[in-house]
């Protein structure tokens, strides 16, 4: 069981990273109402807010995850609080770092800042350093809360069992059960292990490139391909981050009994494991320079990614749920609702991961339309999901039966977001060029879909304000002095 | 368009189905007495398996052959343009671009119903180009990447005026780096 | 209209915006070499050219077979000689199914027929078929053709001059050329390339990158896998060990 401190350090977490999620909201519809000519503002600005925008979203999920799965990790294992307290505090100051950099810096070079962008200087001077530098000051903490709870579960785990090899047979007489829920943490964590590793050698390439005084200049392939591997990875490992939590939970509070670990269960997570390493060679598949054996792999390696992580967890969930009896609660709504914004956006993904299909779509509206459906309609949920079951669990009050007010809150929220995605979707189908801060006439109708979707997009932050309340009142419980009594379930 | 249209059909379809499904295995749990649920599940999950596995290896043989890489690989060109892309231009010529000393022409035409072949470079960030038909349809692209020549090879089969697109972030003026040309 | 406004507001607010600073960095045209791109996709003038077979034009030779021309001249004390040995030995471990003949002309007008035919002997390719040394009497029009201009240089009586082949095809066009001591992948596209065959994508040589995915090696003349293509396995390669080593400790029995 969590020690108090850490509920503490949780809840610090829930609470900076919902603040900073309607903040990074707000940045995204600035944006789409500019793109819809509702409001007027300079591009600089308008690519200042992209970039700070996308750094933001991705950073708080990805870390929304690690807390999440760390908070759960205390069930099975000896977790640390000030390993955790170190990369909370790390991840602020890096934050900090990024939007002075972004909004006083005007750095906006994209939250992918593709080499050799963030060198052509179009910014404060200093901006570029102190980018690369927040970047570092993220990519430390982080990965050394990657490597520390590697270690916890290695002090129970042997290495095999942690992968669940243990389970690849079909016998079921076990020494040592793996659960699903360390399975895929652990498949997660060194996912997302790999990816900071290479932002590092990434950010070392950067300064070496920096303090070279031009007698050292990079390869741009090999950055970009450093770039997307980094970029790639760390926002898919953030979703299993999600699922996670999700194969952790769900059944528990649907009143199901828990997953267990099965042979398809422990062989899908490790092929994903791998799949999804190469899978980051899509975002590369305009580049006609890329080696074709790379293309080829890059369409294989995304078809395949999603058959064991998603088919498994699709099973697992239809046969966990369908005719059974089930307590519906805001928390496994949410992770319903999530794995179907997920699966949806995956589908997304997997039109545009073709490479035929990819000539006409690369970097047109359709790409931030699949990733945003499985992060606003997946990922996120996912993760509200476990902050509600832990708000519940700081403040010792039970998960209630769902209600009329907090289905309509739901419905708001699936009607804004998925409005908002849409317009992305019908947009990139029409050829509608992404991460353009104002869209040129011959696209008639792309202003309008830019405005409606900023309307969805509003929505869908009211929706999440609405529920935010009751979360962020709840986990500022553990805060005060008077405990709760410790829990008898 | 009919390729635009169809994918957006397509994926429309499949949110669809899958919205469907799970509203459908949602209801089927609301206000149960008891457990009702699958009940020899490992028989039906393998089938289950089994279909997607083959739905995905048949869509890789369907759609891998498609790639564009090899497009127009046995025609000889009718018509080269280079093409530098740089901050927030594209400089096209017939002739070899030196960014030391640019120059370029300022009306670019090709042949229709020929094979034409860009050969697409940058002189500063990474650029993309992509070519667009006068109803504002993406029909082609490749990325301009600094240090590397790439060469996308397209039949125009409509005359008239094309825009060039700027399609990869490079910086404030992204938006506005654009060109044209002519085919007839 | 609003295409106009759309234009000047961001143009003006670019410049207003983006106070461009200090530091000087390379662009593209310092770190990479574009004349090579030049003249590519020309007609070649037909030259005249005197050979031990005789004299005859580039156009009877390139008529029968694509051309790989290389350039060089014989009292160079530089670059020639391991050009040509090179290329030589590139070409030899290269699989020959596609058809070219290797035309080495010089560039130098003092150089005589006999000269070049010494200049073979040291290769010992005065009697292979496919390998043809060559002077013409039209230099000026061939380097003009090519975009090729070595300096002379009176204190060290040499040339100064770049490595240079320029590949033709059947119908005389300039299909590629290749400055500099390239690596056998690029000399194979290049024959590709006067073969007809398409290759969609190549490199322009780089002044001063090092990592790039494979590189060549002149000592073992194998193609190796160089830092690029290591730094892209590197992250799994730390990460795995360190599961290794982290995996290698017991766990505390539970
Ligand atoms: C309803 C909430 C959101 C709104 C209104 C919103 C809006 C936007 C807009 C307008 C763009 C620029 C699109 C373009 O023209 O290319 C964008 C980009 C992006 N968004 Fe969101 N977004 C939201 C939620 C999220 C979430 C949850 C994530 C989580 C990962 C996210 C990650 C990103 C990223 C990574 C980019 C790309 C930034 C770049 O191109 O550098 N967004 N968003
Ligand atoms: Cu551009």
């Amino acid at each position: 069981m969590p020690t108090l401190s850490f509920k503490r350090i949780t809840s610090a977490w829930i609470i900076t990273i919902l603040v900073l999620f309607v903040l990074a909201i707000s940045f995204g519809i600035t944006m789409r109402f500019n793109q819809g000519r509702d409001i007027d503002i300079s591009p600089v600005t308008f690519y200042s807010l992209m970039t700070v925008h996308g750094l933001t979203m991705i950073g708080i999920w990805a870390v929304a995850g690690m807390a999440a799965v760390n908070y759960l990790l205390a069930r099975y294992v000896k977790v640390s609080t000030s390993l955790n307290v170190f990369a909370f505090v790390l991840t602020v100051v890096g934050v900090v770092i990024l939007w002075v950099v972004g909004f006083i810096g005007k750095f906006h070079a994209g939250w992918t800042f593709l080499y050799p962008l963030p060198f052509r200087v179009a910014w404060e001077e200093w901006a570029t350093l102190w980018f690369l530098i927040g970047l570092t000051v993220l990519g430390v903490g982080w990965l050394v809360w990657s490597v520390g709870m590697i270690m916890q579960i290695l002090k129970k785990y042997t290495l095999g069992q942690s992968f669940a090899w243990q389970h690849f047979t079909k016998k079921h007489d076990v020494a040592v059960e793996t659960p699903p829920f360390i399975l895929i943490t652990m498949v997660s964590i060194i996912g997302i292990l790999i990816s900071l590793i290479t932002a590092v050698i990434l950010l070392v390439l950067f300064y070496a490139e920096y303090f070279s005084n031009g007698t050292f200049t990079n390869d741009p392939l090999l950055m970009k391909n450093l770039t997307y591997f980094f970029g790639h990875t760390i926002a898919n490992e953030a979703l299993y981050l999600g699922l996670a939590t999700l194969y952790e939970l769900l059944p528990e509070v649907s009143g199901r009994p828990k997953f267990k670990t099965t042979w398809y269960v422990a062989v899908g997570w490790n092929c994903t494991m791998v799949f999804v390493l190469t899978a980051f060679f899509h975002h590369l598949y305009m580049d006609f320079v890329q080696p074709y054996g790379f293309q080829l792999v890059g369409q294989f390696a995304s078809y395949f990614a999603s058959i064991p992580s998603a088919a498994v967890t699709i099973v697992s969930v239809i046969v966990l749920i369908y005719g059974n009896k089930i307590k519906w609660s805001l928390t496994n709504i949410l992770f319903f609702l999530g794995l179907v914004g997920w699966i949806i956006g995956g589908v997304g993904a997997l039109i545009d991961a073709t490479i035929s299909n990819n000539i006409i779509l690369h970097n047109t509206l359709w790409v931030p339309a699949h990733f945003h459906t499985y992060n606003v309609m997946g990922n996120v949920l996912f993760s509200l999901a476990f902050f509600v079951w832990a708000a519940n669990q700081f403040a010792g009050t039970d998960s209630k039966n769902i209600s009329k007010a907090q289905l309509v809150k739901l419905s708001i929220l699936v009607i804004g977001g998925f409005g908002f995605v849409l317009m992305f979707y019908i947009a990139g189908a029409y050829s509608v060029p992404r991460r353009y801060a104002l869209y040129p006439e011959e696209f008639t109708s792309a202003a309008i879909l830019a405005s409606a979707g900023a309307w969805f997009a509003l929505a869908y932050l009211i929706a999440i304000l609405l529920l935010l309340g009751n979360i962020v009142s709840k986990c500022l419980k553990v805060f005060s002095s008077s405990q709760p009594s410790p829990l008898s379930h | 368009m009919k390729e635009h249209m169809f994918i957006l059909t397509l994926f429309l379809v499949l949110a669809v189905i899958i919205a469907g499904v799970f509203t459908f295995v949602y209801r089927s749990s609301v206000g149960n007495k008891e457990d009702n649920g699958i009940k020899n599940p490992t028989g039906k999950r393998f089938i289950f398996f089994l279909l997607f596995t083959g739905a995905m290896v048949i869509l890789l043989f369907i759609t891998i052959p498609k790639s564009p890489y090899y497009a127009f690989a046995n025609d000889a060109p009718a018509k080269v343009i280079h093409v530098s892309a740089m901050q927030y231009m594209f400089m096209m010529s017939s002739q070899a671009i030196d960014p030391n000393n640019p120059s370029m022409e300022p009306d670019i035409t090709v042949p229709v119903d020929k094979v034409v072949e860009f050969r697409v470079t940058s002189s500063d960030v990474t650029h993309g180009f992509g070519i667009y038909n006068d109803k504002a349809e993406l029909i082609t692209q490749t990325q301009a990447m600094p240090g590397y020549v790439n060469r996308l090879r397209f039949k125009f089969t409509k005359p008239g005026n094309y825009n060039i697109l700027c399609l990869e972030y490079c910086g404030a003026g992204h938006a506005v780096m654009r060109s044209s040309f002519t085919v007839n | 209209m609003f295409k106009s406004i759309f234009f000047f507001t961001t143009l003006t607010s670019l410049t207003l915006s983006t106070p461009l600073f200090g530091q000087t960095l390379p662009t593209a045209g310092d770190i990479y070499n574009f004349s090579e791109e030049s003249k590519v996709y020309t007609k070649m003038i037909d030259i005249p050219l005197n050979t031990m077979e005789g004299n005859f034009h580039l156009s009877d030779l390139y008529a029968q077979k694509p051309i790989i021309m290389a350039l060089v001249f014989t009292r160079c004390t530089g670059i020639c000689s391991p050009f040509l040995l090179q290329l030589h030995d590139h070409l030899r471990s290269l699989d020959n199914k596609r058809k070219f003949s290797v035309l080495v002309v010089s560039f130098d007008p003092k150089d005589s027929l006999s000269e070049m035919q010494s200049l073979a002997a040291r290769f010992q390719l005065q009697n292979n078929k496919q390998w043809i040394f060559a002077t013409t009497p039209q230099i000026d029009s061939l380097k003009t053709a090519i975009d090729f201009y070595p300096t002379w240089d009176s204190t060290t009586a040499q040339f100064d001059h770049e490595a240079l082949l320029v590949g033709i095809n059947e119908n005389g066009y300039i299909g590629k050329k290749l400055l500099g001591m390239r690596d056998e992948r690029a000399l194979l596209s290049l024959i590709k390339e006067i073969n007809n065959e398409f290759v969609f994508s190549y490199p322009l040589p780089a002044k001063n990158t090092i990592f790039s995915c494979f590189t060549y090696d002149p000592a073992t003349g194998k193609k190796k896998p160089s830092l690029g293509l290591l730094i892209l396995l590197l992250p799994a390669i730390i990460t795995l060990s360190l599961l290794l080593w982290l995996g290698s400790r017991k766990p505390k029995l539970n």
